[in-house]
């Protein structure tokens, strides 16, 4: 992380000037970065704070001392001396006429919030430079593949803007490469190799696509089918469970229902990404094929029959105490599940260690 | 001989310099597509992924995906060509049996209509008319105006080594490396008030030495060579009549800035351009003008030529560079600029072919030489391409500051007969149109920029009275539209909406229809990331300041 208004190396705190303001500033902060940390909340919708600067949407375009045109403050560089505008009325009138043309070129502007982590960005700023004007109306861009039959990530290009925050994602923070940019202009596409489908490309369906989409031209599928559920959505935060990375997750729900997961931008560990099973498989909590009473196996016909929890603890526990008297507590091996909680995964140690006093107690999550 | 096996080609092409695109032309050539399978073997054996290299493919208008893609006729559609017969020339060629496609201008203006048919550039009216000929030298200076660039050109022997020498050729190059230092060979560019000749007008003395004063290294010389300008042919007769030329001029700003590489990144529609530029490197190789211990000093520098695909967007400096190295061609963001992060983000010149090719007359000659050949206070010479409706299209080396009437009227015989000139493009489409009074402009940047356009690269295409002004500019902003890279919001939808509206597309009134494209203009000129997107409405722009009652036409009529 850059600290903040850090000195030179001579020593001497680096300055610009921000809307008449002086302001400090380390080496390598770009002017987005510096106005950022003063407040000045800039639009843009190319811009992930995770990836390199792309300078694509040029909304975040500000006036610099001495330049001839506006420069996108997301790929400038802050320099000592700089005198910059970021909020000047032609600036303004500048954005809202770039959020008209975003506007013109997708079918939809409004998309369910379901669809992803920043899949308002674009409507925020349509609403925010007051833009659903109707103007420079015209063809839309973009050729969505409802073909691609995968269960995770809807691929609706009729609502892409060509900010190629997915293709960068993908390669930048993911390294898998599996998208691009294919063709020219207006006619650009986001592609996989030879324009197939996403399962015959080298995507692992981690889903960050999705997440960094400002337009909800990709949208979450698994939180998508639960957007009818009723009631508000709540977040909790918690640790992917999956393995031991320890990747932080918010968690949606709505009453009792989990209805999708969101990454954690801030989690230490992971800085928003996840990966396939912490993105996208949490169903089987409610799954309707889940066991809701404790089965034994009848002795005599072998078939499996519901049971009491007391019927089947107490069988549990006389095998294992068995188990301990004939071979020893070292004969005793316990694994938990990754698909069960943390608090789950732990009583199951304190069990193993405590109760059977041996140290033979794994998780399938220690990949 | 056996076609060579994908392992051959790529084992021939991956470890040298810049090799992306020799190899997959090589591929496309072998195969007259690029099918999935060669671009597995590209990707493996360049080690790019696969999903990248494909999408970097499609961006290049040449490559073709489809089998027999190459062989298809591919015909010109840029402004001077429709004007000339490219639909009659399109079904000529299906009544012949082919099966064309359109291209945009691939620097032929004129010599219209061109066709490029396998590796081969044809030019006529009908498929049994097309012939292949050298590029048209320019016609001769009048009496009393002394050229830089082209003062030998049209020495029959020019394009060789020995006929170039006999010129006086390489004298430039070997008076720098054997009397003068590198620092007193940018002197003499800086005094000399040389300016990028490929449109930019930056000082060429200023970037040399920017470049000699980077850190880091190796250097490299980079000759842009990608004139994808419609109405823009200079570069083309300069490299096809005299080649050494461009080779001395790169030649001598490697030894001013330490370059020991060089590139020339050659348009893919110049295809005999290419074979001249390989055969005069390779003489100049074996005279030991390029290579290892250039005439008998230490001082080495290896150049290669690599062929674009058909993108006019790589002409841009960045995206050349870009393309270059093999990644995706969107423009870089600048600053930092190619001087200290140029090709593979080492300190690199960036020059058009005229830049270069100026560079050995004015060390031979001086820089108080070159400096006289422009008017008044203007320094030097600039070649325009001219053509469209005028008598004597060409290419014409004119004194900076020279009246633009004096170049149409008196050098190029003025208009057709019975006809007058109701416009005229500058920089080739990329500063719109000068009509009327304004064209009495002098030829040089602050006469034409108080205009509200620029001369750039030099290209200038006549449109006389019987022209539909709102045809030209559609087809112009058709280019643009097609040629937008898509990085860029600004220029990737504001080419797509300012075409539709020149179809007669967008609001029915005039007042909304003039707002919404002079709001399109203005957000394009001051946001776009780079000058295609800044360029383009400078046409929609000059069509609504000199053509008001076409434009209210157009509108009205629907």
């Amino acid at each position: 992380m850059k600290q903040n208004g850090s000195p030179s190396k001579n020593g001497t705190a680096l300055t610009l000037t921000l809307d008449g303001e002086k302001v400090t500033f380390s080496r390598g902060e770009t002017l987005y970065e510096v106005a950022e940390r003063h407040g000045r909340e800039i639009p843009t919708l190319c811009y992930d704070p995770r990836l390199e600067p792309f300078g694509g949407c040029r909304l975040c375009v500000v006036e610099l001392e001495g330049a001839r045109n506006p420069v996108a403050s997301c790929t400038m560089e802050a320099q000592p001396g700089m005198r910059v505008r970021t909020r000047t009325a032609a600036l303004e009138v500048q954005r809202r006429i770039l959020m008209e043309m975003v506007a013109s070129e997708n079918r939809d502007t409004d998309v369910d919030p379901m669809h992803g982590y920043a899949s308002q960005e674009m409507a925020d700023l349509l609403d925010r430079y007051d833009a659903r004007t109707g103007r420079f109306a015209g063809a839309t861009s973009g050729t969505s593949r409802p073909d691609d039959d995968n269960p995770f990530i809807k691929r609706d290009y009729e609502n892409c803007i060509s900010c190629y925050r997915c293709v960068r994602v993908c390669a930048e923070q993911e390294g898998d490469y599996a998208i691009s940019v294919m063709n020219r202009g207006f006619h650009t596409q986001i592609t996989t190799e030879f324009g197939g489908l996403l399962k015959d490309s080298a995507c692992t369906f981690c889903g960050q696509c999705i997440q960094t989409c400002p337009t909800g031209a990709l949208g979450d599928l698994k939180a998508l089918a639960n957007k009818d559920v009723p009631g508000e959505t709540e977040t909790t935060r918690t640790v992917c469970p999956y393995c031991g990375v320890g990747c932080s997750v918010d968690i949606m729900t709505r009453g009792e229902k989990i209805v999708g997961i969101l990454p954690a931008m801030d989690g230490p560990a992971n800085e928003g990404s996840l990966c396939v099973k912490g993105q996208f498989a949490f169903d089987f909590v409610g799954h309707p094929d889940r066991l809701c009473t404790p089965f034994l196996r009848d002795e005599a016909s072998g078939e499996l029959r519901p049971a009491s929890w007391d019927e089947a603890l107490d069988f549990a526990a006389g095998k294992l105490r068995k188990v301990v008297k004939d071979h020893g507590r070292r004969a005793v091996y316990g694994i938990a599940s990754g698909r069960a909680p943390h608090e789950a995964a732990y009583m199951m140690q304190r069990f193993i260690r405590a109760g059977l006093g041996t140290n033979h107690i794994d998780n399938c999550s220690r990949a | 001989m056996p076609d060579p096996t994908n392992a051959e080609l790529v084992a021939r092409w991956k470890d040298e310099q810049a090799p992306l695109l020799p190899l997959l032309h090589d591929f496309h050539e072998r195969d007259g597509h690029l099918s999935e399978e060669a671009l597995r073997a590209v990707s493996k054996g360049l080690r790019i992924p696969i999903a990248d290299l494909f999408g970097t493919v499609t961006f290049y208008h040449h490559f073709s995906r489809d089998v027999g893609g190459l062989d298809r006729p591919r015909v010109c559609n840029g402004p001077v060509c429709t004007m000339r017969g490219t639909e009659v020339l399109i079904a000529s060629l299906r009544a012949a049996g082919h099966d064309p496609h359109v291209m945009p201008c691939p620097g032929r203006c004129d010599q219209p209509v061109p066709v490029i048919h396998g590796g081969t550039v044809l030019t006529g009216r009908t498929a049994s008319t097309l012939v292949s000929g050298p590029s048209p030298l320019p016609p001769p200076a009048p009496a009393g105006v002394e050229e830089c660039v082209f003062a030998g050109i049209r020495n029959p022997d020019r394009a060789t080594l020995a006929g170039y020498r006999s010129d006086g050729g390489y004298q430039g190059l070997t008076r720098a490396v054997t009397t003068m230092s590198p620092g007193e060979v940018i002197d003499v560019i800086d005094a000399s008030g040389l300016a990028g000749r490929g449109g930019a007008g930056f000082p060429t003395g200023r970037k040399w030495r920017a470049v000699a004063d980077a850190p880091g290294g190796p250097k490299t010389i980079v000759c842009n060579a990608d004139e994808g300008e419609p109405g823009c042919f200079k570069d083309r007769v300069l490299m096809d009549h005299d080649p050494h030329g461009t080779i001395e001029g790169m030649a001598l700003a490697a030894y001013a800035t330490g370059a020991v590489r060089g590139f020339i990144y050659l348009r893919y529609e110049y295809p005999e351009t290419f074979d001249i530029l390989e055969g005069a490197i390779a003489e100049a190789e074996a005279a030991g003008l390029l290579g290892d211990g250039i005439l008998g000093t230490d001082f080495a520098f290896d150049l290669m030529v690599r062929r674009g695909a058909g993108a006019y967007i790589c002409g841009e400096e960045t995206s050349l560079l870009n393309s270059l190295e093999g990644t995706h061609p969107f423009p870089r963001n600048r600053p930092p600029f190619p001087v200290t992060h140029g090709y593979e983000n080492l300190p690199t010149v960036v020059n058009n072919v005229e830049t270069l090719a100026s560079a050995p007359p004015i060390v031979v000659h001086g820089a108080d030489w070159y400096r006289g050949l422009g008017l008044g206070d203007h320094a030097g010479t600039k070649v325009i391409s001219l053509s469209g409706d005028i008598a004597r299209p060409g290419n014409y080396e004119v004194p900076i500051g020279l009246p633009l009437r004096d170049l149409l009227h008196v050098l190029a015989g003025g208009p057709l007969p019975g006809r007058t000139i109701q416009a005229v493009t500058m920089a080739g489409l990329s500063g719109g149109f000068l009509a009327g009074a304004d064209l009495d402009v002098t030829l040089d940047e602050p006469s034409i920029r108080s205009k509200g356009s620029f001369l750039g690269a030099g290209g200038i295409m006549v449109f006389d009275d019987s022209r539909d002004m709102i045809r030209v500019t559609r087809e112009s902003m058709e280019f643009f539209a097609e040629e937008s890279c898509g990085k860029c919001f600004p220029c990737r939808i504001g080419t797509q909406r300012l075409v539709e509206r020149l179809e007669g597309d967008g609001p029915r009134s005039v007042e909304a229809w003039v707002d919404e494209v002079t709001d399109l203009n203005e957000v394009m000129k001051k946001t776009s990331a780079c000058g295609l997107g800044q360029a383009a409405p400078l046409l929609t722009e000059s069509l609504i300041r000199y053509f008001p009652d076409r434009v209210r036409r157009h509108v009205e009529k629907g």
